[in-house]
């Protein structure tokens, strides 16, 4: 009769356990924290008993249905786990490895490194390594990398995908900050603000300009033929390349980039310009959203190459110093490095040459030993080889004597 | 001003580069001990009384030294004045900045001015008598200027002497009516008894004056402690006015307005005036030049070609003629903290009028016609233009917080207001624009539109563009980021100097830091001072930037003093594994070293200059020789010719980095 009674029981805790499992996977996905009143409300367990619940719900964390987890604002509650997953537990051949594959569990897309793991759980190293090789073995867990802590071995559930915590977001490739990449789609971006925020035109040749009082002072003067050919002896932008190729069938106009008006509507927004790189398809397997090209555009104006311009309440992005840039397309400059127009000594990025002012031209501004430079020390002015260098006094004068001719 | 090290250095390189050695010696004894007596000095320095008062007058003729005599007192404290030691690195630039604005015959005359330092008036017409007598009697070669040999002349950056046509100064009446020009635009004012005292003597004096006639009894409370200040203030305008006492003069004739018409034009002809309306000047007055002022000039100048490197040369034009107009009063860059301060409104008319706003007609009358002004502007059409968002008037100048707010409040105005916008044309009055509540809008922007037309298409049609071109060019100064142009009320503009100074301050730190740190470098310093105090661990990810290569760009740009890193720790046993690095940029700290730098770098161009001459010491010892002066191509021999003339290209690149440098010292400090 007991006995009996006791079947009777368990198979009645049975169909409760999976009438209960069944309505809870109804109520809510599996990181749904169910507390006890929420599972008595649903009606499952008769007449609201407590003791049949706890029965009910001990059977189902005995099958690793249902995790046990301790909220700090509601207290003891549970939610529930695929019957796959629990399959898994189950079929664990002892409490470590049991143990060790549930703080992996937990540990969720971000992983878990494996002296956490160890002391976590207070174990013996050699056994904690044993069920990871265990668990790795039957393909339930998998190590994994982060960004983070790359020297660090982590694990991860090897259903689940490493979080972009993890992985770095776009921007890493296997761990690596992909700069390359990075860089190539900054071009990109800077290009296409380019030519979206500033006016192609062109400018009469600096010679026929119309005569403007000499108002910059000396040097500002020579600075404002940047891109003309005249400058080619000492202009190491790429420009030079270009001007230098097409010197022979010089026009009377130069194209340049000249400044919107005031108010101008159209300046891309950071919206635009994601929408302009998922058209183009550039990252086929990464997918770029709003907040990376978000990040993309904040270099570039920490850069200085394009800066933000409030219209109204739309926010878009133009080039700084727009006549200063260069109007050979940044693409179409690479190309020509690669074919070795542009030397590997000139450097080769988007964007105007700097400004540069007396301190960037004289030696002294670049000079690894400035802080030492003084007269009567080891390093002098007088016996400064850079200043000969930047005079072009290379080759010392020999020393003649003295003679004068004869006046005449 | 703080003197530093290289700066002290550099003014006693100056001095025995422009002056000699003896007054160079004094000068850096000077700076090095403070104010000193004449016995201290001589003390300081081993030499004879008679040696020390030549360099002393040497350097009072130059306006180089300050004195002060305690009443009652033996001997007389001399203090060196640094400011006007640094200026002797200005001349070249202030003599081309007068040739542009005045004229050939008044650099002549800057440049005897700067020769000879402080003059009477009539000692100078004396000179020049003398050299127009000479020239009538001989008409042959001038000569006379460049007595002081290759040195000096060097900085002045042009070999003169050979290639000057003829006399620039045609009579003494002529050279009367330059100087009146020249005192009028203040770039020369007058000696006066008080202008050999320092800053801070003359502080005292005026102090003790007025606490002596106003508050014998001592000062109580707050009231009367804000009524000293403006008395202090006062007495020292008074002081500062004295230099002015001969332009106020001038001023007081009745042609001095007519020729202030004249002069407000960009392309005046010099010299074209009748000369007998000048009033002739008081041979006994003592003339100098006035640096402050001439920095204003200077200052317009660089503030152009910075419009240059970021818009390019139209707008920068139209920018360097609203310069001119605004500052045509403007007696000094920086207003002083105690005589100009704000708040007492009795003496400031003058003040007021450096400050207001340049109508966009007075703009258009200075323009020269033959500049074009279509270029330089991208077209759009005017429906891609918010004429709104453009005309956006800004009557107040910026602080720095409440400028974001401002703008946010006007987004949301007019966000609603696009399409409205759209129709009306963009020389639609923009006091009506700006005013119009949300509902009424539409009939009213066309009625506008519809009265400009029937105004301007009056005169002629080429006339009926150019206002509105203008339009653009200021408008587009007004909308850039370092805020060039202010559109303080309908069709008026002003500059606010300190923003954009110190906008000019950051891009000149900005482009020191892309030379030396790349540009990776320029980013992390923008972030930094985008962000404040940065963690180590956050850097990377804003910057896009790989870990290792930033912690050494970091530590690089450390110790370049662009960046500074603040330990935090994170317990009381302050374990450095643990501890926070935050990583910050100080903008004032980085400029102040930048500026030590500056000095350092000029020094060092002086100091090879001077290694150089040693080299060469034969070549030149020759070249000074009588027989071979002035004729150095026909009497040396070739080899030894060329290489004084490649010294001589050396000693122009030198001073004319020396400039350049200046250039950035200048924008640093005392602009």
């Amino acid at each position: 009769m007991a006995a009996d009674s006791l079947a009777d029981d368990s198979a009645k805790l049975q169909i409760l356990k999976d009438a209960l499992y069944d309505e809870i996977r109804q109520h809510g996905s599996e990181t749904r924290l169910f507390s006890q009143k929420d599972l008595l409300d649903l009606n499952i367990i008769p007449n609201h008993n407590v003791l049949l619940l706890v029965r009910v719900v001990q059977g189902l964390t005995d099958d690793k249905l249902l995790v046990g987890t301790t909220n700090h604002h509601a207290g003891l509650a549970w939610r529930w786990r695929s019957r796959e997953e629990a399959k898994k537990y189950t079929s664990l051949p002892n409490d470590e490895t049991v143990l060790v594959y549930s703080i992996i569990d937990e540990a969720g897309a971000d992983g878990i490194w494996n002296r956490t793991i160890k002391n976590k759980l207070n174990m013996h190293e050699a056994v904690v390594k044993n069920c990871i090789k265990f668990l790795e073995t039957k393909g339930y867990i998998a190590s994994m990398k982060n960004v983070e802590h790359p020297n660090k071995k982590m694990y991860i559930k090897a259903t689940l995908r490493p979080s972009e915590r993890a992985t770095g977001g776009p921007w890493f490739t296997e761990g690596e900050l992909d700069t390359a990449f990075i860089a190539e789609l900054e071009g990109i971006v800077f290009e296409y603000i380019k030519t979206k925020s500033a006016y192609r035109g062109s400018l009469p040749h600096h010679t026929a300009t119309p005569k403007l009082p000499k108002k910059g002072s000396i040097a500002g003067e020579t600075r404002g033929t940047k891109r003309a050919a005249t400058d080619i002896s000492n202009d190491d932008t790429p420009a030079t390349a270009t001007t230098t190729s097409t010197a022979g069938r010089k026009p009377p106009t130069r194209a340049v980039f000249l400044p919107m008006p005031a108010g101008y509507k159209h300046y891309p927004t950071v919206a635009e310009i994601a929408k302009f790189i998922h058209d183009t398809g550039i990252t086929n397997n990464t997918t770029l959203g709003e907040a990376d090209i978000q990040q993309l555009v904040d270099v570039l104006t920490y850069d200085g190459l394009i800066e933000p311009v409030r219209v109204n309440r739309r926010k878009g992005f133009r080039v700084a110093r727009a006549t200063r840039q260069d109007t050979v397309p940044f693409h179409k400059r690479q190309k020509e490095r690669e074919a070795g127009i542009i030397g590997l000594d000139q450097p080769l990025v988007p964007g105007a040459e700097p400004l540069s002012n007396g301190l960037t031209e004289a030696p002294c501004g670049r000079c690894p030993v400035f802080e030492l430079c003084e007269e009567g020390g080891p390093v002098s002015p007088s016996n400064c080889v850079y200043f000969s260098q930047w005079l072009d006094l290379e080759d010392a004068p020999r020393v003649v004597a003295p003679n004068v001719a004869p006046p005449s | 001003m703080l003197v530093t090290k290289p700066m002290a250095e550099l003014c006693s390189l100056l001095i025995d580069e422009l002056h000699g050695e003896l007054p160079s010696r004094i000068f850096a004894t000077l700076l090095s001990k403070g104010r000193s007596t004449l016995p201290q000095l001589a003390q300081y320095t081993a030499m004879t009384a008679r040696q020390l008062r030549h360099g002393l007058a040497v350097l009072l003729q130059h306006n180089l030294l300050y004195y002060h005599i305690d009443p009652g007192a033996e001997f007389a404290f001399y203090e060196a004045n640094a400011d006007h030691a640094y200026n002797l690195a200005r001349t070249g630039k202030i003599l081309e900045m007068v040739d542009t604005s005045f004229g050939a015959a008044a650099k002549d005359v800057m440049q005897s001015l700067l020769l000879s330092g402080q003059t009477r008036i009539s000692d100078l017409v004396a000179a020049y008598q003398d050299k127009i007598d000479h020239a009538n009697k001989a008409a042959a070669l001038i000569g006379d200027d460049d007595d002081f040999g290759p040195e000096p002349t060097g900085v002045n950056g042009d070999p003169s002497g050979a290639k000057k046509p003829g006399l620039l100064v045609k009579s003494t009446a002529h050279l009367n009516s330059i100087i009146c020009r020249l005192v009028e635009a203040e770039v020369i004012d007058v000696v006066h008894e008080k202008t050999f005292e320092s800053s801070q003597d003359i502080l005292k004096v005026v102090e003790k004056e007025v606490m002596d006639t106003y508050f014998p009894g001592g000062v109580k409370g707050n009231k009367a402690k804000i009524e000293v200040q403006g008395r202090i203030a006062e007495g020292l305008r008074k002081v500062r006015g004295e230099s002015k006492s001969l332009k106020r003069k001038l001023e007081q004739n009745g042609s001095a307005s007519k020729r202030r018409k004249l002069f407000a034009g960009i392309g005046m002809s010099n010299g074209v005036q009748d000369e007998e309306m000048d009033p002739a000047l008081d041979p006994k007055q003592v003339i100098r030049i006035n640096y402050e002022r001439c920095l204003v000039d200077l200052r317009n100048r660089r503030l152009v070609q910075f419009a240059t490197d970021m818009f390019g040369e139209t707008t920068a034009y139209v920018y360097g003629v609203l310069l001119k107009l605004l500052t045509r009063d403007a007696p000094r860059c920086r207003p002083d903290p105690v005589m100009d301060a704000p708040g007492d409104d009795d003496d400031d008319e003058n003040e007021k009028k450096w400050l207001g706003g340049v109508a966009t007609e007075q703009i258009l009358d200075s323009l020269k016609t033959s500049v074009d002004l279509s270029s330089g502007i991208g077209k759009a059409d005017r429906r891609q233009i918010s004429s709104r968002a453009a005309e956006m008037i800004e009557a107040h100048p910026p602080k720095k917080k409440a400028l974001i707010a401002e703008a946010e409040v006007e987004g949301d105005a007019s966000a609603d207001e696009d399409e409205d916008d759209e129709s009306s044309s963009e020389g639609s009055d923009n006091d009506s624009d700006f005013e119009r509540p949300n509902g009424t809008n539409g009939v009213n922007g066309t009625n506008d539109t519809k009265v400009k037309f029937d105004e301007s298409a009056a005169p002629k049609e080429r006339r009926l563009d150019r206002p509105t071109q203008l339009r653009q060019h200021l408008l587009l100064l007004s909308d850039s980021t370092e805020r060039f142009v202010r559109h303080c009320g309908p069709n008026e503009w002003t500059v606010d100097f300190e923003p954009v100074m110190g906008a000019l301050r950051e891009a000149e730190l900005d482009s020191v830091i892309e030379r030396v740190s790349g540009r990776q470098g320029l980013r992390l310093v923008r972030i930094l001072r985008a962000k404040g105090k940065l963690d180590e661990k956050a850097l990377p990810n804003v910057a896009l930037m790989r870990k290792p290569e930033l912690q050494q760009k970091m530590l690089e740009m450390q110790t370049n003093g662009f960046v500074h890193v603040q330990e935090v720790p994170r317990d009381v046993k302050a374990d450095v594994k643990k501890s926070f690095f935050l990583w910050f940029c100080d903008i004032d700290r980085s400029l102040d070293r930048l500026l030590d730098t500056s000095y350092t770098t000029m020094v060092h161009c002086i100091q090879v200059l001077e290694a150089l001459r040693q080299k060469e010491k034969d070549v030149l010892s020759t070249t000074r020789r009588s027989d071979v002066r002035g004729r150095e191509k026909d009497t040396m021999r070739k080899e030894y010719y060329e290489r004084y003339s490649r010294f001589l290209e050396c000693e122009r690149k030198l001073f004319a980095q020396v400039m350049r440098l200046d250039d950035l010292v200048s924008v640093l400090r005392d602009f």
